[in-house]
């Protein structure tokens, strides 16, 4: 490629690029017909911090509504944050403008879900990449353009004569390595990339995520892949973030967070992720959590997991909202972080895990707070927190 | 096909199968198209009390499959052959009110889309009871203690007050809960679960597969699981039936397949998932190509263009069905070597 990384000689893989703090993106819920008036928030995300090192696959893991697309979206300043900043290379992106703004972005980019809906259908492949860079103004030169366009292929293991063709003509994996090479189009020096390969069969997923990886080791990018299957996650990821509602509540180096899983809520999402071996699904032991996500607009209070934490005790977990913090347990390194009150006593086995009763939390779609007063009128609503 | 007998590692049912299903055949038809067939002579058995795995990709038959056996399958534009004997009556060749007197009795559904199969002006209460006033003449004053026992028996919390919700008021998982509740209203003897958690998050999934699992131990229903995750398989599945492009091509108990997965496609499948519990750093091996590059299966394997253990032959005959000494059953010239298979 041509020289990617004039722009990047002084910085240094491992340096923090892009450095979220106190991260608030909350969504007002509107009601009424004439005048909008506001009900309540969904605290999509809720007080993160969180830094991307230069270089490295981040994973961010979670349940739906979790807050990690919306995360993933304020990091690239596609949403304005309620309160918080990032910093990105140093800069605070929420307060660039213009052409500076336009020069920023240019090096942040994003690999959808659904390659189909993130495609325009009548743009061939070619005219797709062009446009990209074109906005940027690296399309200066036509035989510089042509070569890159070439390379850009090569490099997502597509054919030459794929530039001719339209989005339909290809397959989902064919399509998610055409969003690729478009990210890659710009040289970019972060990826985010949500759910890139939840969209694709199960045999195509292997070759995206093997590319991903082939394209770190080539162009030292630096990538944040959102994703809710934890095996995906763990493949790609250096490190990984576990969010719940809204907020961080573990951060590890990827096989260490496996190993030494420390959060409730961790460990029960790792004890759920279904494993294709018998002898292992037969064997190993599963932390089944009762009840339902309660909903990003009414989260519990304290610590936000305490509706349906095994290990919850009766001091400080419903009053007190636990911070990310290093751990004092054996065999957890520096790098390990975790958000629990109990984390250590947990841990040593001084806190047993005990039973939940479930609680019933309603639809758990944001948009409709089941205490509103819908049209049904749910009878008995209970509420948490 | 009573060689799937053997198959079973524990308790080898007397009893002869509760469902055959042989040579099933679903071909459509649209208007000035050519006849696409998407099930393509699939045979399985499913005893009392067993618990049969269906697992493919996207678009290999699984949804066709139990639609075709439910009768629940337009009646324009598509052809169904083959037998499905259901205690000696063949549910093909039943009419349209024979098979809905079956349905939610005999052998009940549950789909992927809780939501989609659910009526949403109709309270849960009433849409659990009706299954019951339907097939059991029971009156709905009746039906309905029974109606909240049921809901409680697959973990909804306050039932009294569920009965009452519609939907739309329900989570995802809740309304799952509801949908196999209602499933199993008239203690049916086999339910076909159709991706019934891919729409729900791993820790409510967790939920529903461990009920399930019970219900089946308790109840001695027999459950054919359809499912793209292999992982949710492996937990629950007594025998498992591999699909690709409208075929079976790998029968086999599941600790045997999972082991030693002898057709290149089921090896493919399991060196191309990222497991959770792999080493870090190792490298995936994916299937080349996707199923676009399928050949028919009446003149070659399908599997051909993306299979790494091709000969010519399978270029230009279709692979016979086959049952190893293992008791497992394949379709391919040239499987794995149990020998070269690192899984264990
Ligand atoms: N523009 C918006 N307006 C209002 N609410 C929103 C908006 N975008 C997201 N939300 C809500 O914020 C919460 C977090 O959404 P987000 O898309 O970040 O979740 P996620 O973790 O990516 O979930 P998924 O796994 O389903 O993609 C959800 O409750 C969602 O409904
Ligand atoms: N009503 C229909 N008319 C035409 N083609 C259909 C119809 N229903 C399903 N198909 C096709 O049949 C194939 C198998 O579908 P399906 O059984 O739904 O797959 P899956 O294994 O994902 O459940 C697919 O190629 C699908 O597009
Ligand atoms: S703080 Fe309390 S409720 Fe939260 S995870 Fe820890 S033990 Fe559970
Ligand atoms: S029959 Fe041939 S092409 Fe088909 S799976 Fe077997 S070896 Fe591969
Ligand atoms: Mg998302
Ligand atoms: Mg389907």
């Amino acid at each position: 490629m041509a020289d990617p990384r004039t722009s990047r000689t002084k910085a240094q893989a491992g340096d923090v690029l892009v450095d979220v703090r106190g991260l608030k993106v909350h969504f007002p819920i509107k009601r009424g017909v004439i005048f909008d008036r506001t009900v309540g928030h969904v605290y999509a995300v809720d007080g993160v911090d969180l830094q991307l090192r230069r270089g490295e696959t981040y994973g961010l893991v979670g349940e739906s509504g979790c807050g990690k697309s919306t995360l993933g979206r304020a990091i690239l300043n596609l949403e304005t944050p309620t309160e918080g900043t990032v910093l990105f290379d140093g800069e605070d992106i929420a307060s660039l403008k213009g052409e500076t703004l336009r020069r920023k972005r240019q090096h942040m980019q994003m690999v959808f879900q659904d390659p189909m809906s993130s495609l325009d259908p009548r743009q061939s492949v070619e005219s797709l990449l062009v446009e990209g860079m074109r906005a940027h103004g690296l399309d200066t030169d036509k035989a510089a353009t042509h070569a890159r366009l070439r390379e850009l292929l090569q490099a997502v293991g597509l054919p030459p004569a794929a530039l001719q063709k339209y989005p339909h003509e290809f397959s989902g994996g064919q399509r998610q390595r055409i969003g690729i090479a478009r990210a890659l189009s710009v040289d970019p020096e972060l990826i985010v990339a949500d759910e890139p390969v939840s969209a694709l069969d199960v045999s195509v997923q292997a070759q995206v995520l093997n590319l991903l990886e082939e394209l770190q080791d080539e162009f030292g990018l630096t990538f944040l892949v959102v994703a809710h299957d934890l095996a995906v996650v763990r493949h790609i990821s250096d490190r990984i973030g576990v969010m719940y509602l809204g907020g961080l509540v573990e951060e590890s180096e990827a096989g260490e967070l496996y190993d030494l899983p420390l959060h409730p809520y961790t460990r029960a999402l790792m004890s759920a992720v279904p494993v294709p071996d018998p002898v292992l699904e037969d064997t190993r032991e599963q932390i089944l959590l009762t009840g339902d996500l309660p909903s990003p607009s009414r989260p519990p209070s304290g610590c936000r997991f305490h509706t349906r934490c095994p290990w919850r005790q009766p001091t400080r977990c419903d009053d007190e909202r636990p911070q990310l913090r290093v751990v004092d347990v054996p065999g957890a390194s520096e790098g390990h972080r975790v958000a629990c009150h109990w984390v250590e006593a947990i841990a040593s086995g001084d806190v047993d895990r005990h039973e939940v009763a479930a609680e019933y939390v309603g639809s758990g779609d944001a948009t409709t707070p089941a205490d509103d007063g819908s049209p049904f009128g749910p009878a008995s609503v209970q509420e948490i927190g | 096909m009573s060689a799937t007998m053997s198959l079973k590692d524990d308790a080898t049912p007397s009893t002869g199968p509760l469902l055959s299903v042989e040579d099933l055949r679903v071909t459509f038809q649209r208007h000035g198209e050519k006849p696409f067939t998407a099930v393509d002579g699939v045979s399985f058995d499913v005893h009392p009390g067993q618990t049969v795995g269906l697992v493919g990709e996207s678009g290999c038959g699984k949804s066709v499959t139990s639609l075709a056996l439910m009768g629940l399958l337009p009646k324009r534009g598509n052809r169904v052959e083959g037998r499905a004997t259901y205690e000696g009556t063949d549910l093909l060749s039943l009419s349209d009110k024979e098979m809905r007197d079956r349905r939610g009795r005999d052998i009940a559904m549950i789909f992927q889309d809780p939501l989609s199969s659910l009526n949403p002006v109709v309270s849960i209460g009433i849409q659990v009871t009706e299954v019951m006033e339907r097939h059991q003449g029971m009156s709905r004053k009746d039906a309905m203690p029974r109606a909240r026992d049921l809901l409680e028996r697959v973990g909804i919390p306050d039932p009294n007050a569920r009965l009452k919700n519609y939907p739309h008021q329900l989570s995802g998982g809740m309304r799952q809960r509801a949908l196999i509740a209602m499933a199993l209203a008239c203690e049916p003897r086999l339910l076909i679960a159709d991706e019934p958690t891919t729409a729900l998050d791993v820790t409510i999934q967790a939920q529903i597969l461990a009920l399930l699992k019970e219900l089946v131990q308790d109840t001695g229903t027999a459950l054919i699981m359809i499912t793209h995750d292999l992982g949710v398989v492996a937990g629950l599945c007594d025998e498992v039936n591999v699909l690709y492009a409208g075929r079976i091509v790998e029968r086999g108990d599941r600790h045997r397949l999972f082991a030693r997965p002898r057709h290149p496609y089921t090896h493919g499948l399991l060196s191309s998932i990222p497991r959770l519990d792999s080493p870090r750093g190792e490298k995936l091996t994916p299937i080349t190509g996707s199923v676009s590059d399928n050949l028919p299966w009446t003149s070659a394997c399908a599997f051909a263009p993306r299979c790494s253990h091709a000969l010519d032959v399978c270029r230009q005959e279709s692979p016979p069905w086959e049952w190893e000494s293992d008791g497992r059953g394949l379709r391919c010239f040239n499987p794995v070597d149990p020998e070269e298979v690192r899984r264990g």
